[in-house]
């Protein structure tokens, strides 16, 4: 039987996953890839606490609303990155320092 | 105050007296150039005189009208304006009107093509107004207002021809004269409201009023020479009379109306209207400055060789005259020299504002180069202008008091009431009446002279330029107001008995009956020792200037310098006041060079140490403090950000591990 513990493992390991990914990735779009596994984590524990939500499945319906502002967050963060790659020929993070004083 | 229904027919009557001239002068005033003529300015006259004479029927010989309403309050005391008519206002109301509307009349001939045409009626209307305001007034406090009203009318018109450089000075001194008057006035008022808490005049005044009730007080006594101050400055008396020569340089007509029955009247109506406030020794003191002024006057127009200037010194005398009927408590008399005045002297300057002007169209058509004011320019205009002529004649006599004329009835009451108050006085005093009776005589040749000078003989233009002038009669225009004054110089305007002022209406109607009577041998003596004097002294002064046998072959004497320059009036003026006032002035000023701005600049330059030093504080210990700590940060925190210099995922890592480390000892120990 698969109990919350498991979902809960699971996603602490797609979160671990995606915060490696965002710290230790030279490419913005693996980063984007680790934010969205982060996101993705936090999602399935919405939907593994959902079941103690079992009269208006609360969990679940937050998850939706989740995975809908995922999307939209991708596509502005694809946008972004476009934007940046045009303007400094590359996506390394670390080239990308304007900001700094 | 009520309703209209409620306001009495002669308070209204008199409001549109009052309101009349203060209207033109308003309109005036708004349409500026554009209103030339002098229509609206004599129409308000017109209106204001008829009023006046309907207030006279209805007030005179009745009862007080009194209408007040309230003006404001400061504190818990209420303060009034309102309108009093009695006797004494309503027959001023007329005067004021009567002398006003021939002037008005002959100034729009006068005047005529003068460039500041449109100034000159707005100034007469409020001249008019102003004065008409003083008369009618309730209160210390309006009248005030409108005593300071007049002094600035007469101001606007002594200045009339402000770019002659002449008039401008004139105008200032009668400024300043007047200001030292005002200041009298003023101060009196204080004292009387300090007193008795009311400016009220009937409350004040009135038969009933405070001041007769009042106990004797020293403060009561300065009050009565401060209002005194007032007057002398008013109306030119010792010392303060040397505005009103100067004030000649003004439009003859003006001169006329200001010596006649606005301005200088002002000052004995002020006195008249709030005798009961004089004691024994104000009234004596009025008294002495009267005759004094009187005979001063007197010798001075002896010898004056301008038109004008003759005329303005007859007016100060004349006015000592009246002064000294207010000093011997005689005000009805006063107020009956006032009237009778008023009509020969405004007569007499409007017949020398004739032959001036018609001096002036001589030199002006053949561009001589003469003064037209000049007495030994003229002579003989008796041929040319005849109703001139005759006119001044009718005043001079008036002047001189000759019987048959108002002056005769005026000025002997006035002498002959002045040898009876000397009989109550001790020995001294008769100095008085004595020069009063002197100075009638010197008043008698000083006219005569100036019209045998001016109408007799043969014109010295003639003689001067070797060349037959003719000099034209004044328009009729100008002629008209000139008879209206004739007639008013006269006696049957004023008493049925042209030899005894006694029947007068006038007096009578001022209530001082029970020593009206012929009491003692004055009554006779004085009038025919007065007149028998006059008569030798015009005969003289006929011998002398018209006969051409002129006794004085030296003009250059002491006496006679002495009268020609004015007893040096104007020289003690100016080496007294002026000199004074420059050279204390020079010395505050070196006082304020020396002691003042040393001072100032001491405290200057401390001040500005004081600031150096705090400013070199601030910038090198508080600020050097305070950036000294900001780049001593700055510099640990760039030490600190080192190598992760804008590296974004560093940033985060540090984030990561700094809430890791959070986490971790939230958990540990709470």
């Amino acid at each position: 039987m698969i109990t919350l513990g498991h979902l809960l493992t699971v996603s602490a390991l797609l979160f671990s996953i995606g915060l490696y990914a965002v710290l230790a990735k030279k490419n913005a779009i693996l980063i984007l890839v680790g934010i969205e596994f982060m996101i993705n984590a936090a999602v399935l524990n919405l939907v593994a606490f959902g079941r103690y939500d079992a009269a208006f499945y609360g969990g679940q319906t937050f998850a939706l609303f989740a995975i809908v502002l995922a999307a939209a967050a991708v596509a502005v963060a694809l946008a972004i990155i476009l934007n940046v790659y045009r303007h400094f020929k590359s996506i390394d993070p670390d080239d990308i320092n304007d900001l700094k004083d | 105050m009520g309703h209209l229904d409620q306001i009495p027919t002669s308070i209204l009557a008199a409001l549109i007296a009052l309101l009349a001239p203060l209207l033109a002068f308003l309109l005036s005033a708004c349409a500026g150039k554009r209103i030339k003529s002098g229509i609206p300015a004599t129409l308000a006259m017109v209106i204001s005189l008829f009023a006046a004479i309907f207030v006279f029927s209805k007030v005179w010989e009745g009862e007080t009208i009194h209408q007040q309403i309230s003006w404001f309050s400061i504190g818990t005391n209420e303060f009034k304006v309102g309108i009093v008519l009695n006797n004494l206002s309503a027959v001023m109301l007329v005067l004021v009107c009567a002398i006003g509307l021939p002037v008005h009349v002959y100034s729009s001939i006068y005047m005529k093509g003068d460039l500041g045409i449109h100034r000159y009626w707005m100034y007469l209307s409020l001249f008019c107004f102003a004065m008409l305001g003083l008369v009618v007034a309730d209160g210390l406090l309006l009248m005030y207002m409108c005593w300071e009203l007049v002094g600035f009318a007469s101001y606007l018109l002594i200045g009339f021809w402000f770019t002659k450089a002449a008039a401008a000075k004139a105008n200032k001194k009668a400024f300043l004269i007047n200001r030292i008057g005002d200041l009298g006035f003023l101060i009196g008022m204080a004292i009387i409201y300090a007193q008795f808490q009311t400016f009220d005049l009937l409350t004040l005044f009135g038969d009933q009023g405070t001041v007769k009730l009042a106990v004797a007080n020293t403060w009561l006594t300065y009050a009565g020479i401060a209002f005194f101050l007032g007057a002398m400055a008013k109306s030119a008396q010792f010392p303060f009379h040397i505005w009103l020569p100067d004030a000649m340089e003004g439009p003859t007509a003006v001169s006329s109306l200001l010596h006649a029955a606005t301005m200088v009247a002002a000052g004995v109506f002020m006195l008249v209207r709030i005798s009961p406030l004089f004691d024994a020794n104000v009234l004596l003191l009025i008294a002495s400055i009267g005759a004094f002024t009187a005979f001063m006057a007197a010798t001075i127009a002896l010898t004056q060789q301008d038109l004008k200037k003759i005329l303005a010194f007859s007016t100060i005398s004349q006015l000592g005259f009246m002064m000294v009927a207010i000093g011997i408590g005689q005000f009805g008399v006063a107020i009956f020299h006032l009237i009778t005045h008023a009509f020969f002297k405004c007569l007499l300057f409007l017949s020398a504002g004739a032959v001036i002007h018609e001096m002036h169209h001589l030199k002006e058509k053949h561009k001589l180069d003469i003064d037209a004011q000049d007495l030994r320019n003229m002579g003989g205009l008796r041929r040319y202008m005849p109703w001139t002529y005759r006119l001044t004649v009718v005043a001079a006599l008036a002047l001189a008091g000759l019987p048959l004329t108002a002056g005769y009835l005026s000025k002997d009451a006035i002498l002959i009431y002045a040898f009876e108050w000397s009989e109550w006085h001790s020995g001294f005093w008769k100095v008085i009446p004595i020069s009063l009776l002197i100075t009638s005589a010197l008043t008698a040749f000083y006219i005569a002279r100036l019209v045998f000078k001016v109408f007799f003989g043969k014109l010295r233009l003639n003689r001067l330029f070797r060349k037959q002038f003719h000099v034209h009669e004044a328009p009729k225009g100008m002629l008209y107001p000139m008879v209206f004054l004739a007639i008013g110089s006269l006696f049957f305007l004023y008493s049925y008995n042209p030899l005894i002022f006694e029947d007068s209406w006038l007096l009578t109607g001022f209530g001082i009956t029970e020593s009206l009577q012929r009491v003692n041998i004055y009554h006779t003596v004085v009038p025919a020792a007065v007149n028998g004097l006059s008569i030798v002294v015009i005969f003289i002064a006929w011998r002398w200037y018209a006969r051409r046998k002129y006794p004085i072959r030296k003009l250059s004497g002491v006496w006679y310098q002495f009268s020609e320059k004015q007893w040096y009036g104007n020289s003690v003026y100016e080496l007294v006041m002026v000199r004074g006032v420059l050279w204390l002035s020079y010395v505050l000023y070196a006082v304020d060079r020396l002691v003042v701005d040393t001072a100032v600049n001491c405290a200057a330059t401390i001040v500005r140490g004081l600031g150096d030093l705090s400013r070199w504080l601030d910038r090198y210990i508080v600020d050097a403090l305070v950036n000294g700590l900001g780049s001593l940060s700055f510099k640990f925190g760039g030490i600190l950000r080192g190598p992760t210099k804008g590296r974004i995922q560093y940033y985060m890592l540090s984030m990561f591990v700094v809430l890791l480390v959070v986490l971790l000892l939230g958990l540990r120990f709470f």
